[in-house]
């Protein structure tokens, strides 16, 4: 430091001065700067021999650096580096770890890869993974769901049927969950004598004379909510149609109620306005069998699988 | 009342200098709140309100319009109006012309922070203003190019000191770079919705040869200019070496121009493309840090200034947080590391070393060397330029810390394989990870935000002061007067 304060004193300035004092010394540039310089470029000029880099006519100078892969038809490519082969090369190695544990999955049913330690792991691993990438933008990270759109998948209430075979079938072909609109066909006062008697069956409070009249209309060919819910409201899986005894609600928004009248205001809408959003999408066209296989037993354990 | 005296207040034009001061520590205030608002969002989600204009995607372009040219924008004005007038000796040329700059730059500023609230962006970063705006900024910046290069040329001194080239290159660059970026078809006239020229790759291409550049030229070159005049100014010292800013002002305006590329590696850019753009960015290095060099060595004799000069501290502080985004920059546009920090709060991190320790900190250094000038006064205080200094340094450090710990966190947990070839976490595992570190980001921020408060209120003293005195003046004069008249 003391060097160069010693330099700035001998150096002279450029002899010119602004706004008084401004002056500039005419230091030379300093060594270690040049010389860096000079390293950063022997640097470019290494990276374009590595990468591809300068066009010239139609085509560039492609680098030495080569990436060998195995493409989609099976067969082996060597290639300049490029990123899709880098990409392609990186995927190969990840399918390449996935391989020998989706053939014993292939080669499993449901019960064995369940109870095998080692394959239970991967579909702890490979369930997750297909999961978020598929399911989770509806049924959410943890197959919570979400309240009036997405069923919960960690408890032990399904609407299809919780074994491995249901979900199998929902996961390949999708469900459709419907309800036509009742405001239709009932009146106000009937729709809120139902209302009420559906409140009854999970012990919300309400007006016992209006559940009775609900009840008989629940079981009359008027509503005719019997039809899929059946007598008992225990619901069908076979078709779809919730249990509507066991406090787990999925389209009226009940649990987000804090008043009792609140929460039978929740049951009318829904019963007035029906459900026709509960689309799920078919998932066989999209996913390998081998995949569904794994997000079958992932869905299956996540909580309540029968 | 008839009795002046002949000061430089007569000689140059200060009236405009000093508006724009004023104003760039009001945008500081307005865009670093607004700054340290969307952060806290990032934290707590629920401050959204479930308010669409105040979500963070309409306030993100708002707070960045607002530090870079409402703050930025208007402290370049300020001292660049101060600086060409001081060093040719002569006085702008247009009064009129300074005057339209400043009332049409800052009804820029405020347009485009309400369209964004609005909802109107052009989706391209750091120019989202819709094309009437746009146009708006074209004549402005034409009239301010006009306005400085005539100004030069009227000049009374035979050179061209350093601080008007990079000056020069900075208001040239970013009229060329607003104009191509912002080639656009609207949907009719009396539509704001305009759609862009250029399609796919191409635009993508356009825009970030925009953005870089407008990293290189409005917050690189014309921040140097401010460095070349303000760094000897206050130490009193000749500019280190002549040579070097020659060297380096060509050297870093061309290499600039070739690295916007690099925002682009790993997408569907040719990968050529990306190769030129990362080493053009690693040749820059040095040019770059020929300008620290030029700034710091300029205080070789006159060290012990950083103990007792707050205000050179500001000075000398931005120029080794130049010098280390500058090398920080160059490391992150090699392939290898950009797989790692591309996408990520590392990127966030790098900008804000830039743009809060570089620019910000030498805007405060300047801000505080030419206001008293400017008031023919001194700072109220020099104890809360030292309280200021420690904020924002320590703002600016919570602030680079945070985004390096969550950008490197996120990029590895995204390319993160389990022993079964599976990715390990899901995208919104990453996300909770952040959250500690977002916490910090806002409490760095609001550190860097409460410096700024200080320095509005010592500025604000000081300017009141510097009222006070002249109003005593005359007072004391006009009874000299009236007993002369008698």
């Amino acid at each position: 430091m003391s060097e160069q304060n010693l330099q700035s004193q001998t150096v002279q300035t450029t002899g010119h001065a602004w706004d008084g004092d401004l002056e500039e010394f005419n230091n030379p540039l300093p060594t270690w700067w040049v010389y860096t310089f000079y390293v950063t470029i022997v640097f470019a000029i290494v990276y374009w021999f590595i990468y591809p880099s300068w066009p010239f006519g139609k085509g560039f100078l492609t680098g030495f650096s080569n990436i060998t892969y195995v493409n989609k038809a099976g067969e082996t490519v060597s290639s300049h580096w490029n990123t899709r082969a880098l990409l392609m090369e990186d995927l190969n190695k990840a399918d390449e770890m996935q391989k020998p544990y989706f053939s014993k999955v292939a080669a499993s049913d449901f019960n064995q890869i369940a109870k095998d330690p080692e394959l239970s792991g991967f579909v702890l691993s490979a369930g997750k993974a297909l999961f978020t990438d598929n399911c989770a933008p509806c049924h959410q990270q943890g197959g919570q769901g979400k309240l009036g759109f997405f069923p919960n998948l960690t408890d032990d209430d399904w609407l299809y049927g919780g074994t491995f075979d249901k979900i199998h079938q929902t996961i390949t072909g999708g469900r459709r969950g419907y309800m036509p609109a009742f405001g239709e066909v009932l009146n106000a006062d009937q729709i809120d004598a139902l209302a009420n008697y559906v409140a009854s069956l999970s012990g919300i409070a309400h007006d016992a004379n209006k559940a009775v009249t609900g009840k008989a209309l629940f079981t009359s060919e008027t509503a005719a909510c019997y039809y899929c819910h059946t007598e008992s409201a225990k619901g069908r899986q076979d078709i779809g149609a919730p249990n509507l005894t066991d406090k787990i609600w999925l389209w009226a928004n009940v649990p987000g109620a804090d008043k009792a009248e609140d929460k039978v205001a929740a049951i009318r809408n829904t019963i007035a306005t029906g459900v026709n959003k509960g689309v799920m999408p078919a998932w066989g066209e999209r996913l390998s069998s081998d995949q569904i296989k794994v997000l079958t037993v992932y869905v299956h354990q996540l909580g309540g699988g029968k | 009342m008839a009795i002046t005296t002949f000061s430089s207040a007569e000689q140059y034009n200060f009236d405009i200098v000093k508006k724009f001061a004023i104003m760039a520590l009001v945008w500081a205030l307005v865009g670093m709140f607004v700054g340290v608002y969307i952060a806290s969002e990032l934290a707590w989600p629920l401050l959204n309100l479930d308010i669409p204009y105040i979500t963070f995607g309409r306030l993100r372009p708002v707070h960045t319009g607002a530090v870079i040219f409402g703050f930025g924008g208007s402290a370049l004005f300020a001292t660049s109006y101060y600086v060409v007038q001081r060093t040719c000796q002569t006085r702008l040329i247009s009064d009129g012309m300074a005057s339209f700059t400043f009332w049409g730059w800052q009804t820029v500023i405020v347009l485009a922070a309400v369209s964004y609230m609005m909802g109107y962006s052009q989706g391209r970063e750091y120019a989202e203003m819709e094309w009437p705006i746009d146009i708006l900024i074209e004549v402005v910046w034409v009239t301010y190019l006009i306005l400085f290069v005539g100004t030069i040329m009227r000049r009374k001194q035979p050179h061209i000191y350093v601080a008007n080239w990079f000056y020069l290159a900075f208001i040239l660059a970013t009229a060329l770079l607003h104009t191509f970026n912002n080639l656009a078809v609207p949907v009719n006239l009396f539509s704001m919705k305009s759609y862009s020229l250029f399609a796919g790759t191409q635009d993508a291409m356009t825009q970030w040869w925009y953005g870089h550049n407008a990293v290189g030229f409005f917050l690189t070159a014309g921040f140097l200019g401010m460095m070349y005049y303000f760094v000897p100014k206050q130490a009193g010292r000749p500019i280190y070496s002549y040579r070097l800013s020659i060297v380096h002002f060509w050297a870093l305006g061309f290499m600039y121009m070739w690295v916007g590329a690099h925002h682009l590696h790993w997408t569907a850019l040719p990968d050529w493309t990306s190769t030129l753009a990362a080493t053009f960015s690693i040749l820059l290095l040095m040019p770059s840090w020929g300008g620290m060099i030029n700034g710091i060595m300029t205080l070789s004799g006159a060290w012990h200034k950083l103990r007792t000069d707050p205000v050179m501290r500001f000075l000398i502080v931005a120029l080794s947080f130049y010098g280390m985004s500058t090398f920080e920059g160059p490391m992150m546009s090699l392939k290898e590391v950009n797989a790692l920090s591309h996408y990520t709060d590392w990127t966030i991190g790098h900008v804000h070393s830039g743009a809060l320790g570089w620019v910000a900190m030498i805007s405060f250094g300047s801000l505080y060397h030419m206001i008293p000038k400017l008031w023919d006064t001194k700072l109220y205080s020099t104890k809360l330029v030292e309280i200021h200094f420690w904020l924002a340094t320590i703002g600016v450090l919570l602030y680079i810390i945070a985004m390096w710990i969550s950008g490197i966190t996120q990029g590895l947990m995204w390319r993160a394989f389990d022993d079964f070839g599976n990715l390990q976490y899901s995208f919104v595992e990453s996300v909770a990870a952040m959250i500690p570190f977002y916490i910090m980001r806002a409490i760095g921020g609001a550190f860097f935000l409460s410096g700024v408060v200080v320095m509005a209120y010592n500025i604000f003293m000081t300017i009141r002061e510097a009222k006070r005195e002249e109003a005593a003046l005359e007072a004391k004069l006009a009874v000299k007067m009236a007993g002369l008249g008698a």
